[in-house]
């Protein structure tokens, strides 16, 4: 095949066709952009969640152990694969936070020593109430646990929150993809229907339908390629610009995954593969179907 | 099918939507053979052409062009079918968008061809049709004889052994007309087997070659009579 016929023929067909190539480079555009603002909010809101769920802690009290027992315990909650990090909290230590955070007029009640022992368990910020459950019923039944406690309640409110998010976000986004792909699908189509003469006479003069068909699916790469550009350019001015100047309470959304060049490359690799999915099965249809006679 | 034919058409049917064109049809060109097929409108003239370039495949019977077996042929082999045949058209189907060059270049190009080449070539068939002078005019600027000359040219780029005429001189002048039978002509005495359509009796009669029409469904060859067409009798 000749390829460079193919670019060129591609590169015109965007200039034959302005109003239908812009129209789809508007759609493809228009989705793309709501797509990368979706991800980026949605990014940020999972790592607020993840931060608030870095808070909550679940915290172990203890019987008056020997230490053996106690050592014992604590070797349990380390191995768990929920547990990042255990630490000891003695009855001393506890009677000195009690003292630190109710001040002077706690001393009686300090002299008591009626506090028991603890260990603090920072659990993993991936794991689900019910995985967390889990964990604190099996550390209920060990020898010398008297009560496990943890914010189950806000745990259980924020985790339904982010599935509901979740599931939303995603379904907003896979119909905003649908629709940019029909749209792609039906403006390639257009396109096609507008250049039936050329496929006639392509086919006329013994042109195969892949060599047909290629001059537009490049023109749809191109178009995707322009879009991705667009709306990645849209993006940061967004968030890097309009965000910070007119909402600064927002406070700033950050990339995901830190680097500016993932959620871009992920845009413009979609918008691109939009492009050319959207201007393939246009063209492998409605080719085939275009008949020299008409 | 033997070496000197270059179509063969044997016991074609064709029918669209329950109206039958086409009954057990046998036709069969030679190799550099000039023939006319005639016939009233909506006999199935064009239909056989259709059949010939696979746009359209007949109910049953086989279709041959040189030594293609047409009606059998998986959709992939078609565009190879193609570039054996130079199809003209009573509307010039010419890309308004470029140049006469470029409309004829097109032909080589989707065919792969080297740009050196493609110039060379594309020279040649305008010489051929005598339009070198207009290579660079666009489509609009031309008469519609020179349109169907560009078409002819576009046609002969790829060196077809058959040329597949559908009423070329339809839309033209009588002048045009006398042009573009003169090219058909030339092509022909170049050895190239011409398959033209035509209504025009004037131009049947004026350049005389083997001439066959459809009646009832089926191709039956004619000769001149003094001034009538008239069935030639099969030999016993």
């Amino acid at each position: 095949m000749n390829l460079s016929y193919v670019i060129k023929e591609g590169f015109a067909g965007i200039k034959r066709a302005k109003l239908a190539a812009t129209t789809s480079i508007i759609s493809l555009f228009i989705a793309i952009l709501l797509l990368g603002i979706l991800t980026r909010v949605a990014y940020n809101v999972y790592v607020q969640a993840m931060s608030f769920k870095e808070l909550i802690e679940v915290e172990v009290f203890l019987f008056d152990v020997d230490d053996d027992t106690r050592a014992h315990i604590q070797e349990t909650l380390e191995q768990n694969p929920l547990t990042l990090e255990v630490t000891y909290i003695s009855k001393d230590s506890a009677s000195a936070i009690m003292r630190e955070e109710f001040g002077p007029g706690v001393e009686e009640l300090v002299a008591l020593n009626f506090l028991p022992a603890s260990f603090k368990v920072k659990v993993d910020t991936e794991a689900g109430v019910d995985q967390i459950s889990n964990f604190v019923s099996t550390m209920l039944n060990q020898r010398g646990v008297d009560e496990v406690k943890y914010n189950e309640g806000l745990l259980r409110v924020m985790e339904s929150n982010l599935n509901l998010f979740t599931l939303m976000g995603a379904g907003l986004g896979i119909l905003i993809l649908l629709a940019a792909v029909i749209l792609v699908y039906n403006t390639i189509r257009l396109t096609i229907y507008a250049k039936r003469e050329l496929i006639r006479a392509m086919k006329l003069v013994g042109a195969t339908n892949k060599f047909i068909r290629s001059p537009f699916i490049v023109e749809g790469i191109l178009q995707g390629f322009v879009a991705g550009i667009l709306s990645v350019g849209c993006i940061f001015f967004i968030f890097e610009f309009m965000l910070p100047l007119y909402l600064p309470e927002m406070g700033l959304l950050g990339w995901p995954y830190g680097d500016w060049y993932i959620l871009a490359g992920a845009m413009l690799g979609l918008s691109l593969l939009m492009g050319w999915w959207g201007s393939r099965l246009a063209a492998r249809k409605f080719i085939a179907e275009t008949y020299i006679s008409g | 099918m033997s070496e000197n034919t270059v179509i063969e058409l044997s016991n074609i049917s064709l029918s669209y939507e329950n109206r039958q064109v086409l009954k057990g049809v046998n036709f069969k060109l030679r190799n550099g053979e000039f023939c006319y097929l005639i016939g009233p409108t909506g006999i199935g003239k064009s239909s056989i052409l259709k059949m010939l370039y696979r746009d359209v495949e007949p109910d049953s019977g086989t279709v041959r062009v040189t030594d293609m077996p047409v009606n059998k042929l998986s959709m992939k082999q078609v565009p190879i079918l193609r570039r054996k045949l130079g199809i003209v058209f009573q509307d010039f189907q010419l890309l308004q968008d470029r140049n006469v060059f470029e409309n004829v270049a097109f032909a080589l190009q989707v065919t792969g061809e080297k740009p050196k080449y493609i110039k060379q070539r594309v020279l040649e068939v305008l010489s051929m049709v005598g339009l070198s002078h207009r290579s660079k005019n666009m489509p609009g600027d031309l008469s519609g004889g020179e349109q169907q000359r560009v078409v002819i040219a576009r046609a002969l780029a790829n060196e077809p052994r058959i040329l597949l005429a559908d009423e070329p001189t339809g839309n033209l002048d009588p002048k045009a007309t006398k042009d573009i039978m003169e090219i058909l002509k030339h092509i022909n005495n170049r050895g190239t087997a011409v398959l033209m359509i035509t209504h025009d009796y004037s131009i049947v009669k004026k350049y005389p070659y083997r001439t066959v029409r459809i009646l009832d469904g089926k191709v039956q060859d004619l000769a001149w009579k003094g001034d009538k067409l008239v069935p030639v009798m099969p030999r016993a």
